[in-house]
Order: C-alpha cells, then structure tokens, then sequence
C-alpha cells in the first residue's frame, strides 16, 4: 500500500465516523486543502458506504453452497461458540426436545452426547437421548433412520435396548431415544465382579443371541464394542444388553467423517474393533458378518484383557497402516498374547477371572484360540456364518464337544497366501488413484455425502437382501451341525432349496458332504446337484483352486447318463483351468476325459496336460511318487484319448512302476492299459489288465462304506475307476475278437 | 511454531506422509470457517458446511505442487478456495438462470438496485480482482471476512494487524469495491 492510499484510508475512516455531513465539509476542507482531486475521492468513497453496507448484506444471501437454503450470517465470537456447542450436540440440561425433557448428560462421545432424559407422554419414564453432532446431512440421516425404524421397532429382545424415538433439535442435530441401561460396559463388570472365563462366555453367549435376533430382522449393528454392550443386574442376575442398534448404519456418514478426522484427534476406541472392510470404508459392503468380527474381537477382550490389536498404535500408525494392519497382520491366539504378557500383568488378568495364569493359558489353548480366532478372520467367508454359529461353538466347547473351529490346514494357508497376494495388488491400485495423499479420502467422502441421499432409496432393498443372506446363513450353521452329527436327510432337506450368493467356506464343506452323502447312497441326480452348488460356491469366491471338487461332479453326471450335463461341465472346466496355473492340472485332465472326446476338446485340454507333464517331472524330482504316479494316470489316458495307444500304454506301465501301491490308481491304469492293448490288438495282455483291474474294483465295491481318504482312496477315485472299467469290458468283451 | 506450521513446512520437503497427518488438524477450523459462513438462520434447516470443507480441501491440497509457510498462510488459501467455490456456484446459477452460455456479466445490461444475490456477488468478485492489483491487504481482508466467514480477530491473527485495522480496512474496501462497480456503469 503506498502513502497516498494509506492517507486515502485514514482520511475516509475519520471522516466516516463524522456524524453530520456538515462536519464531514468541514473535516474535509481542512484535510484536502488544496487537493480537489482527494476530497472528490474521499467523497465518492463516503457517498458509496452507505449503498455498499446494503449491497454487501444482499450480496452475502448468494453465498450458499449447492443443496443450501439458508443466509450467511458473519462469524462474531458469540455465533461461533453457538455453532461449536450444535456441532457437538450439546444442549442445555432442562431443554425440552420434543417430548423430551434433558435432565442430566450422562456420556459423551466423538459423536455426540447422551443425556438422561424424561419422557412425559404417552408414558413417563425415563430414556436415554442421544444427540448426534452436527455436520452432516441431518435430513437424510433421519431418513434413512425412518427407513429403519419398522426393523427396530420389531426388534424384541431382552438383550438390546429398544430404540424408542428420533428427530431433529432446533438447532437441526439429528437425536435417538432409547432405553435407559444403568450399567457398566460388559469388560468392566466381568472384571469388577471377577467373572471366571466360564461365567464371561455365559454372558458373551447371551449377547451372541441378541445379535443373532437382529441379524435375522435384517439389522446390522455395525459398532459392537465393550460401551455398547452394558451388563445390568436384575434380581441378581446379570442381563448384558446391547445398545445403540441401527444408529450406525443410520449415520454412516458420520461414523466415516468422525473415523477420518476426529477419531484421530480424540483416540477412540473404535478402530479397536472394526473389521477390515469397515476399515476399508467401503460403506456399502458390510455385512453382518462385520458384526462376527467385531464379537470376536470383544470375546478376545473378554478372554485376554486386551484387543487383538491395540487401539492407540492403531490410531497412531496413521489411516493407510491401520487399514493394513487390519487387512493382512494376524494377531496372536488369546493365549499366546496372555504369554507375552508382563508378568504382572499377566498375574493381574489371570487373578481377576480367578485363576492362575498358566491354567488360565491352557484354558485358552486349543478351541477357544480357535473359535476367537475363527470370528476374527480377514476373509468374511470363513468367519462364523452366524452370531449362532459362533454361539454355538462356544457351547459345545462349554459341553466338552469337539468344535467347528479348527486349526487351519496347509493347503488352507497357502490358499490364503494367494488371496493376500491379490490384496497387495488391489490395495497398489488404491495407492495409484489416490496418489495425492488425502485427495482419495476427501474425494470419496464427498462424493459418499452426495450420495447419501440415493443410499436412503436403497437401504430398504438392501435390508431385504441382508434378512435373506442372513437367513441362508442361519440355514446353513444349523445344515452344518446336522452334518457333524451325521444327520444328513435333515440337512439336506434345510438346504435344497438354498441360493447361494455369497462365498462361504462354511456352506461349501456342507454342501460337498450332502453331495458325497448322496453319492454313496447311488442318489445321482442329488449328488450331481449338490455339486454343482459347491463349484458355484468356489467359483463366488474367486481363487477356484479346490479342482479336488471337480473330481466329485464328474462321476456323478456320467452315473446319471446325463451326457450333456457332462459335455458342459467338462468344457466349463477346461476353460477355467487351461489359462490358469494350477498345482493339480492331473485332476482337470482326468475329470474331463471320463468320457471319450472329440478333437477340439482334446486340442483345448492339451495345455493342461502339458502342464500335467511339468508337474510330474517335478513331482519325480522331488521324489512324490504318490503325486507323480497320479499325473501319469492321467497323461495315460488323455494319450488314449488322442488315439496314442503306444503312448498311453507307455504312461500306464509308468504308473504301475511307481513303488507306491494305491488301490483305485492301480486299478485305473490296468484298466486303461487293457483299453490301450486291445487297441494295438495285444488282445490277451488286455483280458489279463483287464482282469487285474476289474478283481480291485469289485473287491472294493463289496464292501463300500464311506468318503475314502487320500491313501485307500476317494469314493470319486473309485468312482472314475468303475466308469473306465465299464468302458473297457464293453470294448474288449463284448466287441468282436478280431482274428 | 505451531503443529500446522511443522506439518505444513514437513509437506513442503515433500514428505508424502505429512498432508494426511495436516486434515485432523485443521479440519475443526475449517469446518467452523465454513459453518459461519452459512450458519443457518432458520430453524429445522439443513446445513452442510462439510460439503464446503471437503471441496475447499481438495481444491488446497488436492493439487499437491502448493506448499505454505505457516498456518496463516494455509488458512488464507482455504478462504481464496472457499471464495472460488462460491463464486463458481453463484456464476453457475447466474447461468442457468440466464439460461445461456454467458460465461461473464455484462454489466451494461444490469441494473444495480435490480441484480439477484448471486449476481452482486459476481460483480464483487470482479471489483475484488482490481482490489487485489491495488492494494492486497484489504483484498485479503475481503476475502477472509466475505467469502472465508472469519471473525475480524481471526482475519487479525491471519495478516498480523490489529483488529483495529481490519476493522478499517473493510469499511474502505467495501465502499472502495461498490464505487468501482458502480463506476463501471
């Protein structure tokens, strides 16, 4: 600013704080003596205030952002503190909202804060009140809550708190009445009373329920953590009693905005016990599975006095490593985090669940690592279908019964290291988008607000789809117990009619055993579906590497003469395999030549047999020659079925060479063999193969009884067995013996 | 030096990490920024200074080549982004309302008493960019107090005067920026 507008300021501001316009010429003549030029300036300045002030204020009513309707107002002292109370939720004890009259805040949280309230009509009683802060869209948080309220209301459970009210303050802030819980958080009172680890997973078991009947209404909880779950003694006996139902999903929003930026700031406790894909914020895909996360990280609680991952390092490590350390970092079983306990510490955590540590260990040791580590799965589909499920297990752990939770297998993990891998690729992807640090989230966040009001149409679709797969998975928890206790026509008979949408480990293993169950029962036509279900359940979940389950369908299909069933799945499984890398390529190449093939089929099947051949110089190399004599069965009988019988006999003699004796593989190539030699017109050497293989067979068919291990063999083993000797007694026996 | 200012230089040497750890600490302030700014008069309306925010945001940071010396200057672009927001939103309707291509006003056809809201606005910002060539201060001044929502004890703190000044520094400006446009007739 140079001198000459400076002295224009100063003379304009004196002047303008002259009353009359005679004071004003006067102050004028005397300041601008001699300079026309100023005074006509200064004047023209005075002259436009009083329109500018006007002009100002009517032009400040555009300043509103898209979606608004309401006048600015300049920010004094006095308006900011006034909007800082409403952005927090606070109000005034003695406020009447609604019918509601605020008699004390009792809580306060990164969302708001909660007062004890008094309802006057219909009834008087006394109600919690939540008030939820200010700054997101209170219209459609509301709508969306209305959109729930039916579900709510149908919500009766001894176990959760009803959801009684909600509206909007005066000043706009979205509230929710509900049942007033005098409590203590669920971790606090297990410790205060020195709840033993039996009596804690009574009370976890209860709340299990709880969930359960909200899951099954279609409800979502979304924030089960230790505050929202409240023990109150009545007549004695302690009621845990779940609250704040359906409030999260009302807020979403908000909960995204508090987790990003105020959580940060205010180290809450949330991120503690939020799934991965809550993490992930991808809002519209969890499920309540999400949920069967969360409970397990509050039974971890329970069990062990701390979360598998500490809640203050989660925060502290920043959003990207918290949703990392959520996505792919196991936390220790229960009972090795008591071990790497401080002693003291230890000693404090055993004494108040009255025991001593290292009995306290070994109680934790085994099924309860495994349930707790069960629920808290990366990966949804292999968690608990249901808050049941999980129930459940916990009980035949109490009654000594053997659980379905089990350590996972090798083949299990490595299936796992695969699907981390494709995290890594998916989460450089994310990295790429967002590659301004802080725009990706902002970004999302704006464009999720804007959306909010779409979402509000299709949470009710949503909340269908969620009762029906919640729904299916109850069926397929109880199908499963079934299955354990061997009650298979009642399990079957739960789950015939089911669609299945979503992949789950759980549904699988019940649906490949009703197959199995079916198929040693000679039922074809129920096999054959129920394991077509089970490949459309691998397939949903993407890493198809189960080719084991490919083995099962076969056999069924050609059993039924149902030869193009049989065309179409063997193609569908050449076209799944043949661009993909696959240890068990053998399997493929088996299951799909069960029936002779025409030269196409051959011609795409050849890939996986070249693979095939790979994989068995390498299963010589290193000295597998249960592995390597498989994979020559195989390569036998595609050579066979390309019309190479020298080549195909070759592979079979191969096979029978291998040190290793397994009954069904022994059988399979003599059978292939005598095919092979009555081919090259070895007539006699084909009735003996023939003979050999078929004296195994029967010999096993005599007595048949169950699924078979890898050793004796599978019941498909024998399977695909019988169907080539069937083939090969109709080509020898009964065709003419040429001369 | 404040935790903004640490966080803000951080940025600067290009540390990727630092504008992540930069939102939770400014959100707060930003957020009341824009909530004062179009704090709601009547009552049972809907606000959503967020949107604001979250826009202003993107339009600062988003970027990623700007670097600031301190948290006065940070906050002195969020009210020049909040002021771009606005004033895209005013012209957008100003178009839509004149339902033609019309990208800027045309002030010969205008009627000063007779202008919509968004319309004065629009002649604001154009006095405002003169302002700016003339005299920066009060240009900064406009833009904290008229388009950032901020108190004149915070437009103070920002540029280092005596509320006094600021005080000063808008009466002449805004009667500085009307005679210009009304000049322009």
């Amino acid at each position: 600013m140079n001198a000459a507008t400076q002295r224009e300021e100063d003379l304009f501001d004196a002047a303008r704080k002259l009353a009359g316009s005679a004071e004003r010429g006067a102050f004028l003549d005397r300041a601008c003596a001699g300079d026309p030029a100023l005074r006509a300036k200064i004047e023209g300045l005075l002259a436009a205030g009083a329109d500018a002030e006007q002009f100002f204020t009517e032009g400040s009513s555009a300043l509103r952002f898209p979606g608004l309707s309401l006048q600015s107002s300049r920010g004094t002292p006095a308006s900011a503190g006034a909007i800082r109370a409403s952005l927090l939720g606070e109000e005034p004890v003695g406020t009447r909202i609604g019918r509601y009259k605020l008699l004390q805040k009792i809580g306060e949280g990164g969302w708001g804060v909660v007062y004890m309230a008094e309802q006057e009509e219909p009834v008087r009683r006394r109600v919690a009140l939540k008030i939820i802060k200010l700054g997101m869209e209170t219209k459609s948080v509301i709508g969306r809550f209305e959109a729930e309220r039916q579900a709510l209301a149908m919500m009766d459970h001894p176990n959760i708190a009803r959801v009684f009210d909600a509206g909007a303050t005066e000043r706009g802030s979205p509230y929710f009445v509900m049942e007033l819980i005098r409590g203590v958080k669920i971790t606090e009172y297990c410790d205060q009373n020195r709840l033993d680890t039996r009596q804690r997973l009574d009370l976890f078991i209860q709340i299990c329920h709880a969930i359960q009947h909200a899951h099954q209404k279609g409800i979502i909880h979304g924030d089960i953590k230790p505050s929202n779950l409240m023990v109150t003694v009545q007549d004695g006996v302690p009621v845990p009693k779940v609250i704040d139902f359906g409030i999260s999903k009302a807020t979403e929003a908000r909960l995204t905005d508090e987790l990003l930026f105020t959580a940060y700031a205010q180290l809450i406790g949330t991120p503690a016990y939020m799934s991965p894909e809550q993490a992930e914020m991808s809002g519209l895909d969890t499920d309540t599975r999400s949920d069967i996360y969360s409970l397990g990280v509050v039974l971890y609680e329970l069990l062990t006095g701390k979360t598998p991952f500490d809640a203050k390092a989660l925060i502290g490590s920043g959003l990207d490593e918290m949703r990392r350390t959520l996505r792919e970092r196991e936390p220790p079983r229960p009972s090795i985090r008591l071990n790497t306990l401080e002693r003291p510490d230890l000693a404090k955590t055993a004494e108040s669940r009255q025991a001593e540590p290292a009995r306290l260990i070994a109680l934790l040791h085994g099924d309860l690592d495994w349930i707790v580590m069960k629920a808290l799965e990366k990966d949804r589909t292999r968690r608990y279908e249901t808050a049941n499920g999980l129930a459940l297990d916990i009980q035949r752990h109490l009654n000594n019964e053997p659980v379905m939770a089990r350590p996972p297998s090798r083949m299990y993990r490595l299936q796992k290291l695969a699907r981390r891998n494709r995290v890594v690729f998916a989460a450089a992807g994310a990295v790429a988008a967002a590659l301004v640090i802080g725009m990706g989230t902002s970004t999302w966040l704006f464009l999720k607000e804007r959306e909010a009001r779409h979402r509000a149409v299709a949470a009710e679709q949503q909340e269908a789809r969620l009762r029906h797969n919640a729904e299916v998975r109850e069926k397929i928890t109880q199908a499963a117990l079934l299955v354990s206790q061997e009650r298979f026509d009642g399990a079957d008979d739960l789950l015939k009619a089911l669609s299945l949408t979503q992949p789950t480990v759980e549904g699988a293993a019940v649906f490949r055993a009703l197959g199995e169950w079916h198929a040693l029962h000679n039922r074809w036509r129920e096999a054959a579906d129920r394991f077509a279900v089970l490949l459309r359940i691998n397939q949903l979940d993407g890493v198809d590497v189960a080719t084991l389950d490919y083995l099962e369908l076969g056999p069924p299909l050609i059993e039924l003469g149902d030869t193009d069933g049989y065309e179409h799945f063997r193609q569908e499984a050449i076209a799944r395999f043949v661009a993909t890398p696959c240890p068990f390529a053998d399997r493929i190449v088996k299951i799909s030549l069960l029936l002779p093939a025409n030269k196409r089929l051959i011609e795409a099947l050849a890939p996986v047999a070249e693979a095939t051949a790979q994989s068995l110089t390498e299963a010589d190399a290193d000295g597998d020659a249960f592995k390597a004599a498989w994979r020559a069965v195989s390569l036998a009988l595609f050579e066979y079925r390309r019309g190479n019988y020298t080549k195909a006999a070759e592979w079979c003699r191969r096979c029978l060479a291998y040190p290793e004796y397994n009954a069904p593989r022994t059988a399979t190539a003599r059978v292939i063999l005598a095919m092979a030699c009555r081919q090259l017109g070895r007539v006699d050497e084909a009735y003996s193969e023939l003979g050999g293989g078929r004296e195994i067979i029967e010999n096993k068919y005599k007595s048949w009884a169950d699924r078979g291990t890898p050793v004796q063999g599978f019941w498909f083993d024998w399977g695909l067995a019988r169907i080539l000797l069937r083939e090969a007694t109709t080509l020898i026996e009964t065709a003419p013996r040429p001369q | 030096m404040t935790e903004i200012t640490q966080v803000l230089q951080a940025m600067g040497r290009g540390d990727s990490g630092a504008s992540e750890k930069l939102l939770p600490l400014v959100y707060d302030e930003l957020r009341r920024h824009a909530a004062a700014r179009m704090a709601q008069e009547a009552a049972g309306q809907t606000l959503q200074p967020t949107a604001l925010v979250h826009e202003a945001w993107l339009r600062i940071v988003g970027n990623g080549d700007r670097t600031w010396q301190n948290r006065a200057h940070f906050f002195g672009a969020a009210a020049e982004a909040m002021r771009r927001i606005l004033i895209e939103n005013a012209r957008r309707k100003f178009r839509l309302k004149r339902g033609g291509h019309q990208v800027r006003l045309d002030i010969e056809q205008l009627e000063l008493a007779a202008t919509t809201p968004d319309e004065k606005i629009l002649l604001i910002d154009e006095a405002l960019e003169r302002l700016q060539a003339e005299d920066p201060e009060k240009a900064r001044v406009v833009v904290l107090k008229f388009f950032g929502g901020y108190t004149n004890q915070e437009v103070a703190e920002n540029i280092g005067v005596t509320e006094r000044t600021v005080e000063r520094h808008w009466a002449y400006a805004k009667a500085w920026l009307f005679q210009m446009i009304r000049a322009q007739k």
